[in-house]
């Protein structure tokens, strides 16, 4: 019988943790859809996608599709070869591979280079003038 | 790590497409601690984005889930003699297989997208407990139907601000789930409550 009550106790004390836990993070999660609600009728255009949701998982073709520029002028601003095994590798491991010791330098520099793409109007031929220009520490 | 198998699988599943993400949910259906919620979300951003078609992905993901639900119910199905032979005679895992008998199908449809993480074993006991297999087809097709078009939907509905939709649905989950144990706790103590009030 006093096992079984320590059974219940637990179960209760553990579920109001849990609801307590993730309830609070719910509610951050949720403050954060103020000012970011579903788009109503058409989507954002390529111009209009903020460069702050370019993640380190994410493609050079998956890029260029989502802004609309050509994948060959993503790896050209990067001083990255275009190859077959480049277009599968997301920036975290371009970043890995051709700039060993810069951190998060491939991600920062496709932002600033979607970011000043988006900025002038009207849009010149890709690729824009890079904000800056990445040193390679690595051959292909 | 959590983090670094989703990144992982969101860069697969933009490189591969259906057969990835269809990998996933079958793997995710079959117990292997995959992050398809997250996939699902993303697959349904990428669809509004144009990336992918959102009926292929949606067919191809229903059928996936759909696939490994019905394996994972053959777990608990043939599983059923063992798990007969520990705990056959226990009152407590008869009295839990009939109230599941009773109210199976609400387990069934709410762990597909609701409580997921409970999905897993309610296929273990619906198949361990000689629960109708053409029934929990039904239930789970709903299910798994109701899984895939919300969450997606989102997905697609946000579109590139996916991540918070991600965001909120798992900690939601979370809440479900917390509810849920919280839930049997009191259980557990108002039946404790009546018998001991029946004894005196």
């Amino acid at each position: 019988m006093a096992k079984k009550n320590v059974i219940t106790a637990a179960l209760i004390l553990i579920g109001i943790v849990i609801v307590a836990f993730f309830g609070i993070r719910a509610f951050h999660a949720f403050k954060h859809f103020q000012g970011h609600g579903p788009f109503r009728g058409k989507p954002p255009a390529a111009n209009q996608i903020d460069v702050s949701i370019i993640r380190d998982w994410m493609t050079v073709p998956y890029i260029a599709h989502l802004y609309k520029v050509p994948p060959e002028a993503i790896f050209k601003s990067l001083e990255i070869p275009k190859q077959k095994e480049n277009a599968k590798k997301n920036l975290a491991q371009l970043n890995k591979e051709y700039y060993p010791n810069q951190d998060g330098v491939v991600l920062a520099h496709v932002q600033a280079v979607m970011q000043a793409f988006q900025k002038q109007d009207p849009p010149p031929p890709f690729p824009a003038t890079p904000v800056f220009t990445p040193t390679p520490t690595a051959n292909p | 790590m959590s983090s670094t198998i989703s990144n992982f699988l969101l860069t697969q599943v933009i490189n591969y497409g259906a057969p990835l993400f269809a990998l996933t949910l079958f793997l995710g259906a079959l117990g292997v601690p995959l992050p398809s919620s997250i996939m699902v979300i993303a697959v349904g951003a990428f669809s509004q984005e144009g990336y992918f078609s959102w009926l292929q992905m949606s067919i191809v993901g229903i059928l996936a889930a759909f696939i490994g639900d019905a394996l994972s119910f053959g777990m608990g199905y043939y599983g059923k003699g063992w798990v007969q032979r520990k705990f056959g005679n226990s009152a407590i895992w008869i009295s839990a297989r009939d109230s599941f008998q009773r109210q199976a199908w609400v387990a069934i449809f709410l762990t597909r997208f609701l409580i997921t993480a409970l999905a897993i074993p309610t296929n273990w006991i619906a198949g361990g407990s000689g629960y109708k297999f053409s029934r929990f087809i039904l239930y789970d097709i709903f299910g798994e139907f109701t899984w895939i078009i919300v969450y997606g939907g989102l997905g697609y509905l946000f579109g590139s601000q996916w991540e918070l939709v991600n965001d909120f649905i798992s900690n939601f989950g979370g809440v479900l789930f917390g509810a849920v144990i919280l839930g049997v706790g009191i259980w557990f103590a108002r039946n404790s409550q009546n018998s001991n009030r029946n004894i005196a």
